[in-house]
């Protein structure tokens, strides 16, 4: 079911200077302003002083959301499976609801400065904490691979390299970049990426739309004679269920809905802001962010895979390979014959997207390995000194670990990030739901069921999709299992029986202690609380207001 | 529990609607049992938008089982299938559109029991909240 990416395509590839020029300027622009924020204290690496505005961090959120799985991938996913693709855009964007009314204000009264850090006070327990710290670094990790996967595959196109040169260069400059700027750097940045990537998106969307006469002002509502065109040539572009079941479709989104409320590196999104309000507020502006890009994610499948059709596909377009179907973006602009430095301005945007996403990523794993591994587990008294340097090896470490997988990756970009979901929705999204709503969830409760998630999510992946690629067995090891429990979807599995897990073993032992109940119960509360403060400082203090 | 001032003011509070921390935590957490007139206000938008939400992201799908006809044979704008377009514009729209009544709700909810971020902001973090950071 899934192929790898195949490398050769109908990219015009070859070294372009304006494009090239355009790149460079940007990454020297993000470094210049990483340099110019560079930061020096745990706070500000990390939660960025917690000073980040509702429109700013909306359009952090945006950034660091809309990777090349999103820029890229999506439309990619739509051109060759049709309506199923379409689960990819609802379950990315819709889950943000779920995350604003149960989550966000309360992780920011909760206020501490990582997902694990949630994890280990919530659930009183180091063996959590080290759980949560090691589920940040994987989902970190395959979450990255398919944005290297992505800055290769852009990285032909302007600068005629190969992929596997460009995914080296691109992930050492991200590599770099991140390692010296830090959160508050990146949420600068983010801002900047965010404005740099939609409007590549959109440009090269508007730009088809005009020099093909498909449309003129919404491209998305006007769209539609052409989507009609392009299913008279593929009918299962609009088939419904021609790629999947009824079931397939939901588990899918379904996953990638509780998948985003699990991920820690958009939890620490909440973390940045200055009040419960702005994080709430954030949150709509973010989805709103996200929503520019994804109404134009079918669009952009429907105009790209008829000028597909047109050209290298000889009259068809669902079966192209794996390379084109994520870089149907950049394609789309190319065979629409848009001038060179527009087509090159898509290929940065998908960059920016990438890198954007990438360093949130990164920054999220350093801190787990640095603030919750190395600090809170290993060594109490770590200076801060001691901290930036572990941090920084890992960003070193996951960086090039992701550039060698990179290098041949197992899925394409849309999947490999849909496992990351699966993962974090299946492990996280319960103990976090659970942990700010049932105050009697306990640390057996948390870690039996993360356990079990992480049983459930990984052992799907392994199932369908890495044991498969590295034993050169066809299809899935158990075919049966991955109807079911496909590795891009275990969520809707997953996530039942790890609440139920969660639940049992929390009612059959010992209570949580009364403290961390307040800090529950303080996580709630909507008195306003001072910036600095977290649940905790608020909570031990015996129920005196903070203003008092 | 029999601690005289906790109990005084947890009254204070609960003639406010319970906004107070204090009113907070004292009081068991539970989706399902709200503890104090502000949390039951709060639970209550959840509930209804969650809901509609839930259609919104599935319903659509969840049709084209009972009316497929209907749902794939239905042209829209000039050549949408109505189940695309409503998939690939509607949905997300709509999360758009929950998620801003629901801020909106919520800080509805803040001026009725006289909650206020804003003086807090100012008060302590003055030109550096204000820029949004921006040096």
């Amino acid at each position: 079911m899934i192929e790898p990416v195949v490398l050769e395509s109908a990219l015009d590839i070859g070294f372009k200077l304006v494009p090239t020029l355009t790149l460079a300027g940007m990454l020297i622009l993000f470094l210049g302003v990483g340099y110019f924020f560079r930061v020096a204290a745990v706070d500000e690496l990390w939660v960025a002083g917690r000073s980040i505005g509702s429109i700013e961090n909306g359009m952090a959120i945006g950034a660091n959301w809309m990777s090349a799985a999103s820029y890229l991938g999506v439309a990619g996913l739509i051109a060759t499976i049709g309506y199923f693709g379409l689960a990819y855009v609802v379950g990315w964007t819709t889950g943000y609801f779920i995350l604003l009314i149960f989550m966000a204000a309360q992780f920011r009264r909760f206020g501490k400065y990582t997902a694990p850090d949630f994890v280990g006070d919530r659930f009183y327990s180091d063996w959590a904490r080290g759980i949560a710290a090691f589920t940040t670094l994987v989902i970190a990790f395959v979450y990255a691979i398919g944005q290297a996967s992505g800055m290769g595959l852009m990285s032909q196109y302007i600068f005629g390299l190969s992929y596997e040169v460009g995914v080296i260069l691109l992930m050492v400059v991200t590599i770099g970049y991140v390692a010296l700027s830090g959160m508050l750097g990146t949420t600068k940045n983010m801002a900047i990426q965010y404005i740099i990537l939609i409007i590549a998106f959109t440009l090269g969307l508007y730009a088809t739309g005009w020099a093909q006469g498909w449309s003129l002002a919404v491209p998305y509502l006007e769209a539609g004679p052409e989507v009609a065109e392009a299913a008279s040539l593929e009918a299962q572009l609009v088939e419904p269920f021609a790629f999947t079941s009824y079931y397939g479709w939901i588990a899918l989104t379904f996953s990638l809905i509780v998948g985003t409320c699990g991920l820690p590196h958009v939890l620490v999104r909440f973390y940045t802001v200055d009040n419960e309000r702005t994080a709430r507020w954030s949150t709509v502006w973010g989805l709103f962010f996200i929503c520019l890009l994804y109404w134009g994610t079918a669009t952009y499948a429907a105009f790209g895979g008829l000028l597909y059709a047109d050209g290298p596909g000889g009259g068809s377009f669902m079966d192209m390979p794996g390379g084109d179907a994520d870089s149907i973006v950049l394609l789309t602009a190319q065979l629409a014959e848009l001038p060179e430095w527009l087509v090159g301005l898509v290929a940065a945007g998908a960059v920016a997207a990438a890198l954007a996403t990438t360093a949130g990523l990164f920054i999220t794993a350093s801190s787990a390995a640095a603030h919750d591994i190395y600090t809170n587990l290993y060594k109490e008294d770590a200076t801060q000194r001691e901290q930036m340097i572990v941090g920084r090896t890992t960003i070193l470490g996951i960086g090039i670990l992701t550039m060698l997988i990179g290098l041949n990756p197992p899925a394409l970009i849309g999947e490999l990030v849909a496992m990351s979901f699966a993962i974090a929705g299946s492990i996280f999204f319960p103990v976090f739901f659970l942990g700010l709503w049932w105050e009697k969830t306990t640390k057996e409760g948390a870690i039996s069921g993360m356990l079990v998630g992480m049983a459930i999510s990984f052992g799907a992946i392994l199932n369908d999709t890495a044991l498969p690629m590295y034993t050169g067995v066809e299809g899935a090891v158990i075919p049966e299992l991955a109807v079911w429990l496909p590795g891009t979807a275990s969520a809707l599995i997953g996530v039942p029986v790890v609440f139920t897990v969660i639940i049992v073993v929390s009612v059959f032992t010992e209570e949580p202690p009364e403290d961390v109940k307040r800090l529950v119960r303080q996580c709630h509360s909507p008195e306003p609380m001072k910036k600095m403060d977290s649940a905790e400082d608020v909570a031990a203090d015996g129920g005196t207001p903070a203003d008092d | 529990m029999s601690d005289n001032t906790n109990q005084n003011s947890t009254d204070v509070a609960e003639t406010d609607g319970g906004v107070k921390t204090e009113a907070y935590l004292d009081k068991e957490i539970n989706l399902f049992k709200p503890a104090t007139p502000f949390m039951r206000d709060n639970l209550r938008a959840m509930w209804g938008l969650f809901a509609l939400w839930a259609i919104i992201v599935f319903g659509p799908t969840t049709a084209i089982l009972f009316a497929p006809e209907f749902m794939t044979g239905t042209e829209v704008l000039g050549g949408f299938p109505l189940h695309f377009f409503i998939t690939a514009v509607v949905t997300p729209l709509g999360a758009l559109v929950l998620s801003a009544v629901y801020a909106f709700q919520r800080d509805r909810l803040d001026t009725k029991y006289g909650i206020s971020h804003e003086d807090e902001e100012d008060a302590e973090t003055g030109a550096v909240a204000a820029d949004g950071g921006e040096q």
